[in-house]
């Protein structure tokens, strides 16, 4: 009786809570209640309001301080960033455009580089032409233009940088007799032999990674001028010797014990954060993933190099790109010639905005205007006093460019499973290559 | 002999139950520390919980998320019991050939992935201009096989004798619902609400596509961006994960017993 009269209470305060909730979400949710107005609610009307999205503070915090330098000449002009996730990006613009609903997109939005040739390639409809614009892709990195130029027309605005950094624990490499002059400007023969020998004196791997997504597999081709696509776009992983060549430094690596495969970006991460590894290799925005580290230890042992490079392959560079990501703006836009002037004007024209982009979270530009400043030759605490901005500056420079295809991603997946297989023995590599090659094959229907 | 089988039944539920409780535990003791401990697998209670709630609420409008969540997930719930139960009902009193070969057709519907009807269902929305609605959010997953063959199983184990019965006695066949059958039911719609309110609460890639604006944020989607970027912070991750939780955890708590009884039933049925 006593437990009926408890779940009878529980109960009616239940329909109490979200009778009460029903009110408050109605009120909350009062804007976009009323049907025709809500339905672009998402792309700006015509007013002075430019609706952006993209995700991760890195990229919030950025485009706020954009907003904050436009509005100063512009106070009329309000940028609503909505925070979305990049996979929910993707998502929303293939449903949008194939539901015919291309008002539904903000006027702005972020794509990383690795898909967003992709969905220009199959959704032509969903991105403005940018090419007459009036913004000046001659003054971006030309590797990092190229992401999202499609018959020779711009459809994007280059945002950070991908400059493949090495990142290394001074403390540790000292540990075990060897600083970080040592490993710039090597060869991945003689960085294994200096990982062997400090995994032996000091227990700990050299690098870490996330399992099945090869990200160093393909920075390594990159540095070395390697694509995994013929000039039709076709996937060409077999009989691709600078392929084999890559994927067998990759699986040296990990059967050694120099590069530690982690289930996920948490233990990735948390490695990093830990200090269970020496460093790790990636694009220059891991160097705030470094920074976000809890340990005040840490501050001061990291220093920042070039990586390794490919042995005596033709072509091999210490330099290589990874992630980084591109704004869009929507053809649907509404608010176009004020989209184009808020991205031509601060991404595209402001040298303060990249400074204090850099300052404030390590945003290393692609804009070329903004590396003569001398924010960039600011030294960093953290990094042990060093210009390390400077350095990714002129590593950028470097950059091999390759023909990267447009199912980049298809082939990641592919490659990470055919090097798992190798590494637990079920395959060889060869015979792990060519099902790679199917599976992609398959996947984008050729 | 018999000791014997009890202690190992008791230690296979030990464990079990572990099994079960542990990520809560860790899910609370998570939120109390900072990003690096949670990442280094410390299992003990922190401190850092004030400075999590802080960074949560600063970063995030989790209000307005939880406020949306409660109201889309109330809404869809009461909706969908008051409908699937009726059709629970009607296709097991009022059964015939035509209408159990259409429990057939329904059940298999229960196989087509929702991927795979996402973009027409979007097409359909946007014609009518339902887009952004708490309607667009409710519909599509209003009526949902499970639910119906829920009731429909229970409704088995209903003796069509007292629906004659109330015949007999005047009442007509929407009061003998109301009046007769309802009340005997509880226990399968205390297991259908926590069922609908769950799935309700955790949808998020409808809501994600038709809610078109910022301000539609439920929880889920609050959590999702939290876990997004490459420098996540775990502790307040862990927190953004515990609230969103503790909703479905207290209704579960609540509904625990009649929910085992009605899923039993109707197994049962």
């Amino acid at each position: 009786m006593m437990k009926k009269k408890i779940a009878a209470a529980a109960l009616s305060a239940v329909m109490a809570v979200s009778l009460a909730a029903c009110g408050s979400g109605a009120q909350t949710s009062a804007p976009v209640a009323s049907g025709d107005q809500s339905g672009n609610a998402a792309a700006s009307d015509g007013s002075n309001t430019l609706t952006v999205w993209c995700w991760d503070a890195f990229n919030i915090d950025a485009m706020k301080k954009a907003a904050e330098i436009y509005n100063r000449e512009h106070p009329e002009v309000t940028i609503d960033i909505q925070e979305t996730l990049a996979k929910d990006i993707r998502t929303l613009v293939q449903t949008y455009a194939v539901g015919g609903e291309l008002d539904a997109l903000p006027d702005i939005f972020l794509m990383d580089d690795q898909v967003i040739a992709k969905y220009i390639q199959n959704y032509p409809e969903v991105f403005a032409d940018l090419t007459d614009s009036g913004i000046d892709f001659s003054q971006f990195a030309s590797s990092k233009v190229a992401n999202s130029v499609s018959n020779g027309k711009n459809y994007g605005v280059p945002y950070d940088s991908n400059t493949v950094v090495a990142a290394y624990r001074t403390d540790y490499l000292e540990q075990a007799g060897y600083t970080v002059e040592d490993l710039t400007d090597i060869t991945w023969d003689r960085f294994i032999e200096i990982g062997k020998d400090i995994k032996a004196k000091t227990g700990m791997p050299m690098l870490t990674n996330v399992q099945g997504e090869p990200d160093l597999l393909n920075m390594i081709l990159q540095s070395a001028g390697i694509s995994v696509f013929d000039e039709n776009g076709n996937i060409a992983l077999t009989e691709n010797e600078g392929l084999k060549e890559a994927a067998k430094v990759y699986l040296t690596l990990v059967k050694e014990g120099i590069l530690q495969e982690q289930t996920d970006w948490s233990g990735y991460q948390g490695s990093i954060n830990n200090g269970t590894v020496v460093g790790t290799i990636n694009g220059s925005w891991i160097c705030a993933t470094i920074m976000s580290t809890d340990q005040q230890e840490q501050s001061g042992n990291w220093a920042v190099t070039d990586m390794p490079k490919l042995n005596d392959y033709t072509g091999a560079t210490n330099y290589s790109a990874q992630g980084g990501s591109t704004w869009a703006i929507s053809s649907s836009s509404k608010n176009y010639d004020l989209a184009v002037d808020f991205m031509k004007t601060t991404w595209a024209g402001s040298t303060e905005f990249y400074d204090s982009i850099l300052q404030d979270l390590g945003a290393i530009s692609t804009w070329l205007p903004a590396a003569d400043s001398d924010a960039y030759n600011q030294t960093s605490d953290f990094f042990g006093g060093k210009a390390i901005y400077a350095q990714i500056v002129s590593y950028g420079k470097k950059i091999p460019v390759v023909n990267k295809g447009l199912y980049w991603a298809e082939e990641k997946e592919a490659m990470g499973i055919a090097l798992a297989k190798v590494l637990e023995g079920s395959a060889d590599l060869d015979s792990a290559i060519a099902e790679a090659q199917a599976t992609v094959e398959f996947n984008i229907g050729q | 002999m018999k000791r014997l089988r009890l202690a190992v039944t008791y230690l296979i539920l030990a464990v079990a139950s572990f099994l079960s409780v542990f990520p809560l535990y860790w899910m609370i003791a998570a939120s109390t520390n900072n990003s690096t401990d949670v990442l280094a697998g410390k299992l003990t209670f922190s401190t850092n919980l004030l400075a999590n709630v802080t960074k949560l609420f600063a970063q995030q409008d989790v209000g307005r998320a939880f406020a949306n969540s409660v109201f889309y997930s109330v809404i869809l719930c009461a909706l969908s019991l008051a409908v699937c139960s009726i059709a629970g009902y009607g296709f097991e009193i009022f059964h015939d050939k035509i209408k159990d070969c259409l429990m057939s057709v329904l059940l298999l519907a229960m196989m087509v992935p929702f991927a795979a009807t996402l973009i027409p269902l979007f097409r359909m929305f946007t014609a009518v201009g339902l887009q952004s609605t708490w309607l667009a959010y409710v519909l599509p997953t209003l009526s949902t096989p499970f639910l119906i063959m829920l009731f429909r199983q229970s409704a088995r184990s209903f003796p069509t004798e007292i629906v004659d019965a109330a015949r007999i006695d005047g009442l007509n066949e929407f009061v003998i619902f109301v009046r007769v059958f309802v009340p005997t039911m509880k226990s399968t719609y205390a297991a259908a609400t926590t069922v609908t309110f769950m799935n309700a609460w955790n949808s998020y890639l409808w809501p994600k596509v038709i809610m078109m604006s910022d301000k539609s944020q439920t929880m889920p989607m609050l959590v999702a961006n939290l876990s997004s970027g490459f420098s996540i912070d775990y502790g307040v991750l862990m927190l953004g994960v515990l609230i969103c939780s503790l909703p479905t955890g207290i209704l579960f708590l609540i509904l625990q017993k009649n929910f085992a009884n009605g899923v039993v039933g109707a197994v049962k049925g």
